[in-house]
């Protein structure tokens, strides 16, 4: 099976999702993972889709030249082996809300305290909400805890980035329970 | 009685810890009837906390009765709380959550289903209570706000996930 990951954005419309999949379906392709949101006013797909024969990234680029017409940007590029297998990681995941009135370097500053403790950051999302006079940023952030870190030691290192920035930073844990 | 503004983030009093109530004077029975005035006046609400109308004391109303959701389940109606404590906690519901301090958002918490708390109700009587369901969860929500808390601190997930085992 050879993989392929395909990026789709373009304005927002009904429609997309079934045009996109209608082509993978009729070429042949499965969706492994996929991800599809609306972020400002642009719908974005990112797949990771696989084919059992088709190995040549041309071929499967000339599919999407209709959603190219339609005002879709498409990109696609080949994995390589094993570049599909969601990695095995191990510890407790934390969840990190940032919020506070907006400015620039929120996401940056955080993820630079993560980033230089080596914590593993899984998922991310940013939103602009609040007033247009009053603009609030908020970002939450899942991350998995390096074994030996526990979740007061990245509320520690929040402290002074919450001073500094005078935002607010809440963590916990969301590690799921098995009953 | 008095429709107040619903304040919103970052007005600095919604993350205070609101200060419980000793001497009942007027201004407790002034504050439950604006808190009363201010839900029922954004059609939407169940519910509103004193610091989201700028007081920092702890009171909230709450009153799932008249929503879509709560109408269909047991509750208590108008639930008018001062110095309310969650005094017993049990199960855990995951439920998506918005609040009015802070609009265009919403997020996964993770809620106690079923709580028993205490409150000195507005006739200034000790009431011991339990709740559950939509009801419980609207409670815990107002109550997260008399501590500086907002939903925000307590988003549970971004997404749906494979089940991960230890």
């Amino acid at each position: 099976m050879n993989h392929f990951a395909l990026t789709i954005i373009g304005r927002d419309r009904t429609g997309i999702v079934s045009e996109v999949t209608g082509i993978l379906y009729q070429i042949g392709c499965n969706i492994a993972d996929s991800s599809c949101s609306i972020l400002g006013g642009q719908f974005s797909m990112i797949l990771i889709i696989s084919h059992p024969e088709l190995k040549d990234q041309h071929a499967l680029t000339q599919a999407f030249t209709p959603l190219e017409e339609s005002g879709l940007s498409v990109y696609l590029r080949t994995l390589k082996p094993g570049g599909e297998k969601h990695p095995d990681l191990q510890g407790e995941i934390c969840m990190i809300s940032v919020y506070g009135a907006d400015k620039p370097g929120i996401v940056y500053q955080v993820a630079k305290e993560l980033g230089e403790r080596q914590l593993n950051i899984t998922d991310l999302n940013t939103k602009l909400i609040g007033k247009k006079d009053t603009p609030v940023y908020v970002m939450m952030i899942e991350a998995v805890l390096n074994p030996g870190i526990e979740i007061e030691d990245v509320e520690g290192w929040m402290i002074k980035l919450k001073n500094e920035m005078k935002i607010d930073i809440s963590v916990r844990s969301i590690t799921p329970v098995e009953l | 009685m008095a429709v107040k503004e619903i304040l919103l983030y970052p007005n600095p009093l919604l993350k205070e810890v609101c200060a419980a109530i000793g001497l009942w004077d007027d201004s407790v029975d002034t504050l439950l009837a604006d808190l009363v005035a201010t839900m029922v006046d954004a059609g939407h609400s169940v519910g509103v906390a004193a610091p989201q109308i700028g007081d920092t004391r702890r009171a909230v109303v709450v009153d799932v009765s008249k929503s879509k959701l709560g109408k269909k389940q047991e509750n208590h109606g108008l639930l008018q709380m001062i110095n309310p404590q969650i005094i017993e906690r049990e199960g855990q519901v995951t439920v998506r959550e918005g609040c009015m301090s802070v609009p265009d958002y919403t997020g996964n918490v993770l809620r106690a289903e079923h709580i028993v708390m205490q409150f000195l109700d507005q006739d200034q009587q000790l009431q011991v209570i339990k709740s559950q369901g939509f009801e419980a969860i609207a409670i815990q929500h107002e109550l997260d706000h008399l501590d500086g808390y907002l939903f925000l601190d307590r988003v549970s997930s971004l997404k749906t996930d494979l089940f991960r085992r230890k």
